[in-house]
This record gives C-alpha cells, structure tokens and sequence, in this order.
C-alpha cells in the first residue's frame, strides 16, 4: 500500500479512492477526486489554479523548503519488517506532523504580519475622509465635542468612534 | 471509425470549451444548469462491443481491427478481456492480411477499470495485441503501457515483451 500524492492538487491520495490515468508515453496521473480529474480533462494548469498546492507554493502561500519535507521522499527500496522500526518511525510521523505544522503556522503569521497596523491606518483615514456620511458636517461645527480629535493618539479616537457608534 | 470520430468531437468540444471558459467561467452560473459545455466536457466511456475500432500494438502487420466479438461479458469486453477480431487496415508484408479474423487481447481501453485497491484506472485510447487460439501473441515486440490486468488473466508473454507496465 503507498500513499500517492494527487498530480492537481497535490493532497494524499488514499487507497480507495481517485482514478488513475495513463497516457499513451507511459507517465501516470493520479488525481485523489472527480475535481482534480476534470480540472485536468479542462487542460487547465495547476500553477494557475487558485486552491492547488502548486499554486500555493509558487506563490509563496505555503512554505517550499523544510527539513520535514525530506522525511516524506519516495523510497523505492523496500524495509524489511522490524517491529522496533515500525514503532518508532509511527512515533516520529505524529512528531515530525506537528513541527511541521508548527512551522507553517508560523510562516503563515510572517506572511501576515504587519496586517493590523494597515487596517489600523485605512480605518483611521476612512474616519477623517468619510465622517460626514454618518454626522453633518453642520452637526460637526456646532458641538464642538463631537469633533475629531488629532490623530496622534490613536486609544481615544476608538473611544470617539465608539460613541458615535452608540449614537 | 466510430472511436476517432468520436474522440475528433470531443477535441473539438474541448477546444471550444478552451475558447469559452475564459469568458464563460468567470461570470458565476447556477450550479444545476447541465449546459451543452458540461456535457461535452463528461465523455462517459464504454465497453468494447461489436464494430469497435482498436488500435494494434504489436508488430503482427496490422494496424487497425475491428471487433467483431467480446467473448465473456454481455455488455461488451473491458480491459484484460479477449475479443474477436477482424484485421481492418494492415501493413504490407506483415504477418497478418486484411482480411483476417484473429484473436485479440484488449491492452489498454479508455473505460476505466477498478483494480482490487478500490482505485481505477484508465488509458487513452482502446488498444489490442493479436493473439491466436492458444492465447500466445503473434508479434514479437509490444507497444505503450499495459496494465497489470494481464497477469491474472495469464498473458504473461504480453507482459514480458511490454516496455512499460502502468
């Protein structure tokens, strides 16, 4: 039994499932579902596919090179049965998944970082542009403690925000 | 020539659909409308029945063959299956003339076939070996990939001569 990865989208193929597809030069395609296989049927190409494993790593989604991934190479050579081998390698899968999963989490956060202190901005520039479609600007002129206050200060301006809100 | 007319169409269709889903796939459509695009896209493949055109993959002589019969199976013969044949286009000087009624093992069939895993697998296009009474193939040398199939069904000479075995 062998573990193959899907040729669209690169997810693990289970035995069971998917359908195996061999053109006439001999080079096999797995696909793990019909949506892989009609993809491929489509010619479309899975770098430019927006949900595939391909695209995610050309884009640099997803990290590329690891020292988890070399533990998943395709050997050709068979293991003979060793009860000790098979325990402990079953061990290290559950270990290696998880720093491997850790890993990515943490480069999923690098890649995001600096998110919040953008949306920060684009919020605080949409309240000084677009203020005069929640209060008129009349309203504004006349009470004089509804108005915006600088923005260097950035705690008391969700303050105000906030009680316009309730408003 | 039922096959290449068939699979003509269906190139055709794809590269109508080719041209199509730039334009068509980006404007969102309701997911239960079966369009005349879906339908070309899902050729559902069948068996191997009477005045199916098959290709040869051997160096017997001939070239294309058409079925005449599927031993074994009501519905037609699938992968692995042996079938009646009659030599439709040959080479000149091959061992085979047209003509000729021969019997065929099917290689490589484009309906898929499930294997004891529970996965499924299928090749391009329909594809024979001329074999005679004895189950022995005539040729010498075998084309493309052959399945696994052949070996319980004890084409084992098949097997040894293929240059690749999917």
């Amino acid at each position: 039994m062998r573990l193959e990865k899907c040729w669209f989208c690169s997810s693990t193929i289970y035995p069971g499932h998917g359908i195996q597809f061999v053109r006439n030069d001999a080079k096999i395609f797995r696909f793990c579902r019909s949506k892989c296989h009609k993809n491929f049927k489509m010619k479309r190409n899975p770098r430019k596919v927006k949900w595939t494993k391909a695209y995610r790593r050309l884009h640099g989604k997803d990290m590329t090179q690891d020292a988890t991934f070399e533990f998943e190479r395709k050997r050709n050579r068979p293991e003979r049965y060793d009860r000790n081998v098979t325990e402990n390698t079953l061990r290290a899968i559950k270990k290696i998944d998880k720093v491997r999963v850790d890993r990515e989490a943490r480069h999923h956060a690098k890649r995001m970082k600096g998110k919040k202190a953008q949306l920060q901005r684009e919020a605080a520039k949409e309240l000084e542009q677009s203020i005069h479609m929640v209060k008129a600007p009349a309203a504004l002129q006349q009470e004089p403690s509804l108005t915006l206050p600088k923005l260097k200060v950035k705690a008391p301006q969700q303050q105000t925000e906030d009680n316009r809100m309730e408003e | 020539m039922a096959a290449s007319s068939s699979s003509k169409l269906f190139r055709v269709g794809r590269s109508i659909l080719g041209g199509l889903s730039n334009n068509a796939f980006g404007a969102s459509r309701p997911s239960s409308e079966l369009t005349h695009m879906d339908f070309l896209s899902q050729q559902h493949r069948t068996f191997i029945q009477m005045r199916t055109n098959l290709k040869v993959v051997d160096n017997s002589g001939a070239k294309r063959v058409m079925c005449i019969q599927a031993l074994k199976g009501s519905k037609g013969a699938r992968l692995g299956d042996i079938i009646v044949a009659s030599v439709k286009e040959a080479h000149v000087g091959g061992k085979v003339k047209k003509g000729d009624v021969h019997y065929a093992v099917v290689v490589r069939a484009a309906m898929q076939r499930g294997r004891c895993d529970g996965s499924e697998v299928k090749f391009d296009d329909n594809a024979v070996v001329l074999i005679n009474k004895q189950g022995e193939p005539i040729g010498t040398r075998v084309f493309g990939p052959v399945p696994h199939e052949l070996r319980k069904k004890k084409h084992l000479k098949i097997l040894s001569l293929a240059e690749h075995i999917a």
